[in-house]
């Protein structure tokens, strides 16, 4: 399951999601606004989508992600708009046989999105507003 | 021949557009429009990383747009 939205994330609707009898463990990272970036105090965020296109790359990835570790289930949820410091930013969660490929797939899904899914992040601080520069590609 | 362009992120702030329509050449490549936009707006030509997808994915610098192709530029993505 892929979700971009704008609205909070329903952390237990969406974990289980995940939760399958033949899973023995869920590995989920959530990410949050921090309140200080590069040595600047971060007072909001906000965040724009490519919507279409972020919604295909992340169904890649989560493909991606189940054949190469094979897992059982992943669920990615983005959201998009104005975010305070300590709001939820993207949730992913992993369901699978043993912990090690949950880890490893989590991993992989959040490392990829910050490379391929197009999301970019402002940060809306008492000196300014500054667009967060995005990891160069290899 | 007409080709509708978007731009996200800080491209738009550059822009001051979220979209336009490009008047090109006939089977202009992905890496001939990006040197057109950016000899139009020169704080994109400045960036060292500018990204282009055609319909949603990423395309070879060699893929040839086609009339009909929705053409994206955006800076390294920051997602997460």
């Amino acid at each position: 399951m892929i979700k971009i939205q704008s609205e909070d994330i329903d952390i237990s609707r969406y974990l289980d999601m995940v939760r399958t009898p033949d899973s023995g463990g869920i590995v989920t990272f959530l990410g949050t606004v921090r309140d200080n970036a590069k040595g600047r105090k971060v007072a909001k965020m906000s965040i724009e989508v490519y919507e279409a296109m972020a919604l295909t790359q992340l169904e890649a990835i989560r493909s991606e992600a189940i054949e190469k570790f094979g897992v059982n289930e992943v669920v990615v949820v983005h959201r998009y708009g104005d975010l305070d410091v300590m709001d939820n930013i993207v949730f992913i969660s992993v369901g699978s046989g043993h912990r090690r490929e949950a880890f490893n797939a989590c991993m992989y899904v959040i490392d990829e999105l910050k490379q391929r899914v197009p999301i970019w992040k402002k940060e809306i601080t008492p000196e300014g507003d500054f667009w967060v520069e995005g990891e160069k590609h290899e | 021949m007409k080709v509708n362009i978007r731009y996200f992120g800080q491209f738009r702030d550059f822009t001051g557009k979220r979209e336009e329509v490009l008047e090109v050449k006939k089977g202009i490549t992905v890496e001939e429009i990006r040197e057109h936009v950016r000899g139009i707006y020169p704080k994109i030509a400045a960036k060292s990383e500018v990204l282009v997808a055609v319909n949603g994915n990423f395309g070879a610098l060699d893929e040839v747009i086609l009339e009909t192709d929705e053409v994206a530029f955006f800076p390294p993505v920051s997602g997460g």
